[in-house]
């Protein structure tokens, strides 16, 4: 099995460094940046991530912003949206759009690499 | 409850337009008793001032018609007694202006005067021829009066100054009550006055007078001015007795005025006859002494009196009719109140509650994931010292985040505003199901489930999961509420044409009455202290449900017998039955 690359967009950066050292730990490659300017930067600079676990209420650009600059980047990318806002209408938007899943904070580790799994295989 | 209540008066009136202070069954008494006093006023007030109208105008009528009919009967009587007057003058003036006083002394020729006379006018006693020296020179009569001296009678010498005398009633030689009409002519040859007299006595003035006797008639008598009778009277005695009149009229005008007899009033007529010494008085019953007048008061009052029953009966029927009306609007507007105050502060309380989750979830999720980091990393370090004791702690903290992660997902559960997913729901169905969850709880506790569900129940228009969310909770709420040892009764039934109902009874303590007023408020457990412990969401969030769905849920609970629920919920019109489908 391939390395499989995750970049974690969320404003709170404690809980977005710790999961990403936690998806290091279980053999990704995983990065975490704070808001969607940065990860559009990354992605520009040519670092291709398999899945982006995204939250959905951040400051500035929100997470349904955010996916659809995903998506015009590369559609292949597969987006999670992990968000502690428990709106269904978000999460329907969302999937609308192209979105994969849509988790609620707090989540557990292994439903959450479950989904990043099933996410890249698409 | 409000404790704070006026006393309540015992027959409470006018009590303020609010009637704040008051309790609502005294508030309301209120109404209907100054409703009652208003419209009683409005219609009784008016009712009495015209029939007092009425009474009034109706009494001076009478009283004119009792004056005009007195006024008319004297009249009557006066044309009567001028009548009989004026004819016995023009006989005695035929006589006297036939004859001399030499034919006239002649005893027979008198007689013969007298007898035809006689047959003519009925009360004629006797006649005579008076001399000049007053000496009665000829008497043709039942007394022996022949020869008497009438040279100091009054009567005499006015008749021999008048042409036509009419006497006062006197006894005179014949001792008996009597009056005259007397004519005198001068004789040709002595060139000296002499006269004729008729004697007439007082029955006849009686047996015309009593031909004006009605039936509103009292009294009717003559007197001369000197206050003698000169006739008989029913209330004053016989002729020549004294009677004092109060008012005497001038000339020839009937006087009316009133007199009271006794306690009643009546009216006197008093008219002069023309040409005698007489006055007419005539007394006739008053107004207030006539049948008529008993007989208006009676239906008078008899009208009045059913006016007044029905007026009343109607009034008071009104009164309790509009203050019940008054009073099912307020309840309905308070209802009404009370609902939109609930459906807002679920609204609020729902906002609230997803904002409070989501800013707890943040920091739920790094206090989780930092966990997991040292789990993950403690796990691979096998010779750290205190490994075992570390990867428990961690796992306790995971366990603690977990907790708070599930109260978090229920309030946000709670918030939640999407709309239902409505599909053809048979509620005996759901019930099942949800029991097939429950019944093991209550076997573990040894709680009887009774189900009594109707066959053929229409099916309703609802959203499947939400249902099951219901009655999962009411019936969760049952088996809390019993513990253990106990029943459950559930019963589904068509409560009428529009809608269908599951009650949900349980053997438990009941709910008190203070606490039942909040048994659908957010957050509000009775279950704080307990084992199991709840959100205070169960009841608040079935109850938005249901209501969501078109539905009711009202419950009835007695302390130390046990709740119910019944929840009912619109029959729709689209299907019957899945049992007949």
């Amino acid at each position: 099995m391939t390395e499989r690359r995750i970049l974690i967009v969320d404003d709170e950066l404690e809980f977005g460094s710790t999961l990403a050292e936690r998806l290091e730990l279980r053999g990704f490659t995983a990065k975490a940046v704070g808001g969607a300017g940065e990860a559009v930067t990354l992605l520009a600079s040519g670092w291709a991530p398999d899945v982006v676990v995204l939250d959905l209420m951040m400051p500035g650009v929100d997470g349904l912003a955010t996916l659809d600059l995903i998506k015009q980047h590369d559609p292949r990318i597969q987006v999670i949206i992990l968000t502690g806002h428990g709106s269904t209408e978000s999460g329907i938007v969302g999937m609308q759009r192209g979105l994969f899943d849509y988790l609620m904070k707090p989540v557990d580790i292994g439903e959450l690499i479950a989904r990043i799994n099933e996410a890249a295989a698409q | 409850m409000s404790t704070n209540l006026s006393p309540r008066p015992k027959f409470p009136l006018f009590c303020g337009i609010s009637g704040k202070d008051l309790s609502p069954k005294t508030r309301y008494k209120c109404m209907r008793n100054s409703l009652l006093i208003v419209m009683l006023a409005i219609t009784i007030i008016p009712l009495s001032v015209a029939s007092g109208l009425n009474f009034i105008q109706y009494q001076q009528l009478l009283r004119e018609d009792s004056q005009t009919n007195a006024r008319w009967n004297a009249e009557s009587a006066r044309a009567t007694i001028n009548a009989y007057l004026e004819k016995m003058e023009a006989a005695i003036t035929v006589v006297i202006d036939t004859y001399s006083f030499e034919d006239l002394s002649d005893i027979k020729k008198l007689e013969l005067i007298f007898k035809q006379l006689k047959k003519e006018h009925q009360g004629l006693v006797d006649l005579s021829v008076v001399g000049p020296d007053g000496i009665q020179s000829a008497y043709v009569g039942p007394y022996r009066l022949a020869g008497k001296d009438y040279s100091d009678s009054l009567w005499f010498h006015k008749a021999l100054a008048r042409r036509m005398y009419v006497s006062e009633v006197f006894t005179g030689f014949r001792n008996m009550p009597h009056f005259v009409v007397a004519a005198s002519k001068k004789d040709s040859y002595s060139e000296q006055y002499w006269v004729l007299r008729a004697s007439i006595d007082t029955e006849t003035l009686d047996r015309f007078l009593a031909k004006a006797d009605t039936e509103v008639l009292e009294d009717i008598f003559l007197i001369n001015d000197s206050g003698i009778l000169q006739s008989s009277s029913r209330y004053h005695g016989g002729p020549m007795e004294d009677f004092r009149l109060s008012r005497k009229p001038k000339q020839n005008d009937i006087l009316i005025f009133e007199e009271m007899r006794g306690d009643s009033s009546f009216y006197r007529a008093v008219s002069r006859i023309p040409n005698t010494p007489w006055l007419l008085v005539l007394d006739q019953q008053g107004a207030e002494a006539r049948k008529i007048w008993h007989s208006f008061k009676a239906r008078q009052l008899f009208t009045l009196a059913i006016c007044f029953l029905i007026s009343g009966g109607v009034v008071f029927w009104l009164a309790r009719f509009l203050a019940g009306k008054f009073r099912e609007a307020d309840e309905a507007r308070d209802r009404i109140l009370s609902e939109t105050e609930h459906s807002n502060k679920l609204a609020s309380i729902g906002r609230l509650a997803a904002g409070v989750a989501h800013e707890i979830n943040n920091p739920l999720a790094i206090i989780g994931e930092k966990a997991g980091l040292m789990q993950d990393l403690v796990g691979l370090d096998q010779d750290f010292r205190y490994r075992e004791k570390f990867l428990n702690q961690l796992a306790s903290l995971q366990n603690a985040v977990g907790r708070a992660r599930t109260i978090t997902h229920r309030l946000l559960g709670f918030a939640r505003r999407m709309e239902p997913s409505l599909t053809v729901v048979q509620l005996n169905e759901i019930v099942q199901e949800v029991l097939s969850f429950l019944e093991k709880e209550a076997a573990y506790r040894n709680i009887d489930v009774f189900l009594q569900l109707q066959k053929d129940l229409p099916v309703i228009m609802a959203d499947h999961g939400q249902l099951q969310q219901v009655f999962l909770n009411v019936i969760n709420n049952a088996i809390d509420a019993i513990r253990s040892d106990g029943a459950i009764h559930i019963t589904s039934s068509r409560e009428n044409n529009k809608t269908v109902m599951v009650a949900i009874s349980d053997t438990g303590p009941g709910i008190a009455p203070e606490i039942m007023k909040n048994i659908f408020e957010p957050f509000f457990t009775t279950k704080a202290n307990e084992e199991r412990k709840g959100t205070g969401l169960g009841l608040s969030i079935t109850y938005g449900i249901v209501q969501k769905l078109g539905g009711e849920i009202e419950v009835s609970s007695e302390v130390g017998v046990g709740t119910t629920f019944i929840i009912s919920f619109p029959i729709y019109s689209g299907g019957e039955s899945d049992d007949r489908a």
